[in-house]
């Protein structure tokens, strides 16, 4: 309880964390503190989105929940770092959680809502995310929707490499800052996007660890120590893999003259040591652009780090041109070497890396709303990219959108159905492009302003569906009854909400409506083999909606393309493989059995 | 009909012969080449599951001595799964006595002497021992998650004696995907090794996930019996029924689900992927002779096929393929479809039965691969074995296609040269 007398309310509180995990120690400005944002918390914590529960199923024991509102916490702004105390943990995870849907609600201008709304409703936490910070002894953590958890392991290191680790040393995924954003960023897009996490192809599980990466690796420029010390060690040149050893030397005998790996452009360093992965996972931009290296990757870490080297090249692209001009008065006033930039000069750059990734983290959150429901390719991910980045500024005069381009172009991303790689031909299509038909819902009942109410929500959701249903040819949207079987096909309406952004270039807001339009069909993996195995194929329209009602665009992925239908299935019987369960129990495998948690591993 | 045109005393300098044992579940081929007025053989694996044994490898090591008279020119053990080497554990004796062995043939993954190899299979073993452990204490493990772990364990005995090359008397080879066989050790076989492949992507699925709780390796590369961490100290371990846990604590039943799919991660999973990880190192042999082009995958799955078939060439191997083992015993996706479709003219044999996985052979596949085949294909369980009682039967086969021939506990199929 707030006290009633008029003490000010806090906006902030500040909660220590590890900028990136236990492995580095202190250096590097490893210790940072986030400002989260202030919300009253029962010990645990438990907030407005989390509940953090320390249950371990190893051990099947609870350790005791930190309680933030603590004085003497309070006080010093959170617990010190400290792997041997679990309530540091807990309040890790929940500020590098916290921190990370803050981004996303930031980005896409309405709260974040978690996928499920199980359990009893007098239970008033069925609509909080639950965290298992040590859930089990495992080399691993995952997002699960059916246990509505973030789930992180704890695991003895092994390996032959074991890095910065001491052999045998506990490694708690949960003090991992990257891992903990990027199972966040799995919920959150879970919660966003019902279906996007079925597994129709290679590039939609690699979409989901390339985009949960992606937000990981832009949180490392909110590290203000971290990103200083960067820029002084590569002379500005933030994408440099290495930096510069402290002391130069050409035969390095203490750890000082050892030049070390760039910080900002890697991930969870200290797990994927102790995994025996050499060096850090995942690497982002440790390969050059190969235009052919898409045909040839599979496994979704491999093909999403493609993703994700693109983003970072443009990402990196725009931030040289934003500081080409401090590079050159810093030469001009004496040098840019690595190691001797002026103070303020590196602030300045700083200042300018932090800005740049802030942007680039929300054009892609944002392109989230601009994606198909469904089976999503990388290049509809660069069409919703560009989309989404032009609706909100239309005058890029920094050239974000051509560095995006050129990026996925060299790699090799190629949008289907699409002429050219110009912008107006990647920006997504209206109905009236496609059919020459002006499409129009009226009667949709939102402001941008409030949240729309319950009862507004339901008759939205009635129009939609009836809107949908009489314009299925010009929405992409299958036909209402099947032409095999005659089984009526139905429309399912998910996740629809208006949306208010200011553009920074006129500062006028903006008011939009999406909508998800879904229909399933189940089918067999072999067609003429009614035993074979059944899954469920989908289709679906996103569709964005100006003030008016009118279609704005109709993102479509339909139910009734063979090409998609011919593509799941050949991925389908090859993903089996992996499984197992198809070959030695006749059994396919579900597709939440493909979930993160097997991903993770790694099997 | 106008079969067994060649059969009943087939000419040794006129047909190749292709044996097929019925094993039980496992693999057993005995290829002969007619080589000037008279047979030089090949043994193709030589084993059984011992949840798949069905009692007659004795009888067949014998029938390989006599009709080999203990001469052979080539013994291909294809991986290092029980259900197929483990015949040359049961049958030493009688293998020790062999007056000649040519050569021996394991894949790469198998080379003592390769620092890569011997690390893969310090975790595979490690990993199964401790799978199998847990599986004999835990009561709901699946049989067919057992019969994955067993396979892999238990087979020193045979492949110290294939690492031996029959007691020293076999050059050994250890292949890779794109060697060269300069000399075969048949006159006028030419062999062309299709797999396994050595390549990152590959290595990187050969590479089971470690760092589990039981599954933990110790420095040494050992199993580790119970590796439980205990992360903290216990003062922070709460008493279950403490206060300050009400609003925490979880149900009965969510402690529950925890508990099984935290605390018991998905080692039946793991299970199947050390078994088709292992499946994968298969020796992908492609044999010719007098123009015939024989194919032995051994249980050369997705992975292994993959990376042969999108080489060039690839598409005119398959073409000519006359005769075709069924990888995998006829399993879901160990014969990629497309594959299928590029054989023509040729035939086929399965050494498979439903036991122990039900789910194998995969008749969708099988009936594909006769469709193909114009029928020419045998399953080894169609064959009634006198004193196995317990045998599995397959499906009954009245009418045996051209050139096949049925013995005690054998098929034949013969292709004249």
């Amino acid at each position: 309880m707030v006290p009633a007398q008029a003490s000010p309310c806090p906006f902030q509180r500040p909660l220590k964390v590890y900028a990136f995990d236990p492995s580095r120690g202190k250096t590097l400005g490893n210790y940072m503190t986030i400002n989260v944002e202030y919300e009253e918390l029962e010990p645990g914590p438990v907030g407005q989105h989390f509940v953090v529960i320390d249950y371990d199923a190893s051990n099947q024991c609870y350790y005791a929940p930190v309680n933030l509102d603590d004085r003497g916490i309070l006080l010093s702004a959170g617990l010190d770092p400290s792997e041997t105390n679990p309530k540091f943990h807990q309040q890790m995870v929940y500020a590098v959680a916290s921190e990370t849907v803050r981004r996303f609600e930031f980005a896409l201008g309405r709260p974040v809502k978690w996928r499920f709304q199980t359990g009893s409703r007098d239970d008033p936490r069925r609509k909080l995310l639950r965290i298992f910070p040590h859930g089990m002894q495992e080399a691993n953590a995952f997002y699960s929707r059916e246990l509505r958890a973030l789930v992180f392991g704890y695991f003895a290191s092994t390996g032959d490499n074991i890095g910065t680790n001491l052999p045998g040393q506990t490694v708690f995924t949960c003090l991992s800052h990257d891992i903990i954003a990027h199972e966040t960023t799995h919920a959150v897009i879970d919660g966003l996007r019902q279906y996007f996490n079925e597994p129709t192809g290679p590039d939609v599980l690699a979409f989901h660890e390339a985009f949960a990466d992606v937000v990981a690796l832009f949180q490392h420029f909110s590290f203000k120590d971290a990103l200083l010390n960067t820029i002084d060690r590569t002379g500005g040149l933030i994408h440099q893999m290495e930096l510069r050893p402290e002391v130069a030397s050409s035969q390095p005998m203490i750890q000082a003259e050892l030049s070390s790996m760039n910080p900002l452009v890697g991930l969870a360093r200290q797990f994927g040591e102790a995994m025996g992965l050499r060096g850090m996972l995942r690497s982002a931009l440790g390969t050059p652009p190969d235009s052919r290296a898409l045909d040839k990757t599979t496994e979704p870490h491999a093909r999403g780090a493609i993703l994700v080297a693109a983003i970072f090249d443009a990402f990196f692209t725009v931030y040289l041109r934003r500081v080409s001009d401090l590079l050159r008065i810093g030469r001009a006033g004496g040098t840019a070497e690595p190691g001797n930039l002026h103070p303020l000069l590196v602030s300045r750059l700083a200042d300018e890396a932090s800005k740049a990734a802030n942007h680039f983290c929300n054009i892609c959150m944002r392109a989230l709303d601009y994606s198909p429901p469904v089976g999503i390719l990388f290049g509809d991910f660069l069409r919703a990219l560009v989309t989404a980045d032009t609706d909100v500024v239309p005058d890029d005069d920094l050239g974000y959108r051509p560095a995006l381009i050129d990026a996925f172009r060299s790699r090799g991303i190629r949008p289907k159905d699409v002429f050219s790689y110009s912008e107006e031909s990647l920006i997504w299509n209206s109905p009236e492009q496609m059919y020459g038909k002006k499409l129009r819902c009226d009667g949709l009942v939102f402001d941008g302003v409030t949240q729309p109410n319950e009862s507004t929500q339901t008759r939205n959701a009635v129009i939609l569906h009836r809107f949908a249903d009489q314009n299925r040819e010009a929405l992409g949207l299958a036909r209402a009854k099947d032409p095999k079987t005659g089984e009526p096909v139905k429309i399912q309406v998910h996740s629809f909400h208006p949306l208010i952004r200011v553009g920074p270039d006129d500062n006028r807001p903006k008011l939009q409506f999406f909508a998800e339009f879904v229909q399933s069909r189940k089918e067999r993996l072999d067609p003429q083999d009614s035993k074979s195995l059944e899954f469920t194929a989908r289709g679906g329209t996103a569709v964005v909606f100006n003030s008016d009602g009118s279609v704005r665009y109709a993102i479509q992925k339909s139910l009734d393309n063979a090409e998609r239908l011919r593509s799941q299935r050949e991925y389908l019987e090859q993903t089996s493989e992996n499984s197992g369960q198809a070959m030695y129990l006749g059994r396919f495998p579900s597709l939440e059995h493909l979930n993160f948690a097997a991903i993770h591993r790694g099997f | 009909m106008k079969k067994k045109a060649i059969a009943k005393q087939p000419d040794s300098s006129t047909a190749i012969r292709i044996r097929m044992y019925r094993v039980g579940f496992g693999d057993c081929f005995l290829v002969s080449l007619p080589v000037a007025g008279e047979y030089k053989h090949v043994l193709v694996d030589c084993g059984v599951h011992a949840r798949g044994d069905i009692g007659t490898m004795d009888k067949i090591v014998a029938n390989i001595a006599n009709e080999t008279s203990g001469k052979l020119a080539l013994v291909i053990a294809t991986h290092a799964h029980q259900d197929h080497v483990s015949g040359f554990a049961k049958g030493k004796a009688v293998f020790s006595k062999f007056s000649e062995v040519g050569e021996v043939w394991l894949p790469w993954t198998e080379d003592p002497q390769d620092s890569e190899a011997a690390g893969l299979r310090k975790k595979r073993f490690a990993l199964a021992a401790q799978l199998q452990q847990h599986f004999a204490l835990s009561l709901n493990a699946s049989p067919q998650a057992v019969a994955a772990v067993t396979n892999i364990a238990g087979n020193q005995v045979a492949l110290q004696f294939l690492h031996s090359g029959f007691d020293g008397k076999a050059k050994v080879r250890y292949l890779v995907a794109g060697d060269k066989i300069r000399k075969p050790p048949i006159p006028g076989m030419s062999v062309k090794v299709l797999g396994p492949p050595r390549d990152q992507e590959f290595l990187s699925k050969m590479n089971p996930p470690a760092g589990q709780r039981y599954l933990q390796l110790g420095p040494s590369g050992q199993a580790e019996v119970g590796n439980a961490l205990k992360p903290f100290s216990t003062r922070w371990i709460l008493n279950r029924t403490d206060k300050s846990l009400d609003h925490l604590r979880l149900s009965h039943e969510d402690e529950k689900q925890l508990d099984r799919q935290l605390a018991d991660p998905a080692l039946e999973e793991l299970a199947f992927a050390i078994d088709q990880a292992l499946n994968n190192t298969s020796v992908v042999s492609l044999l010719t002779f007098g123009g015939q082009a024989l194919l032995f995958p051994g249980d050369a799955q997705y992975g292994n096929w993959n990376a042969w078939l999108q080489q060039d060439g690839s598409d005119e191997i398959l073409d000519s393929v006359r005769f075709y083992k069924v990888s995998h015993h006829g399993s879901f996706n160990a014969t990629p479809k497309n594959a299928v479709q590029k054989m023509h003219a040729f035939a086929a044999m399965a050494s498979t039965q439903n036991v122990p996985w039900a789910s194998i052979p995969r008749l969708p596949l099988m009936n594909a691969l006769a469709a193909q085949a114009k029928n020419n294909v045998v399953r080894s369980d169609s064959l009634a074995v006198k004193g196995a009682n317990k045998a599995p039967k397959g499906p009954v086969v009245s009418n045996l296609p051209q050139n096949f021939e049925k013995g005690e506990f054998w098929y034949d199929y013969f292709i004249p040269v």
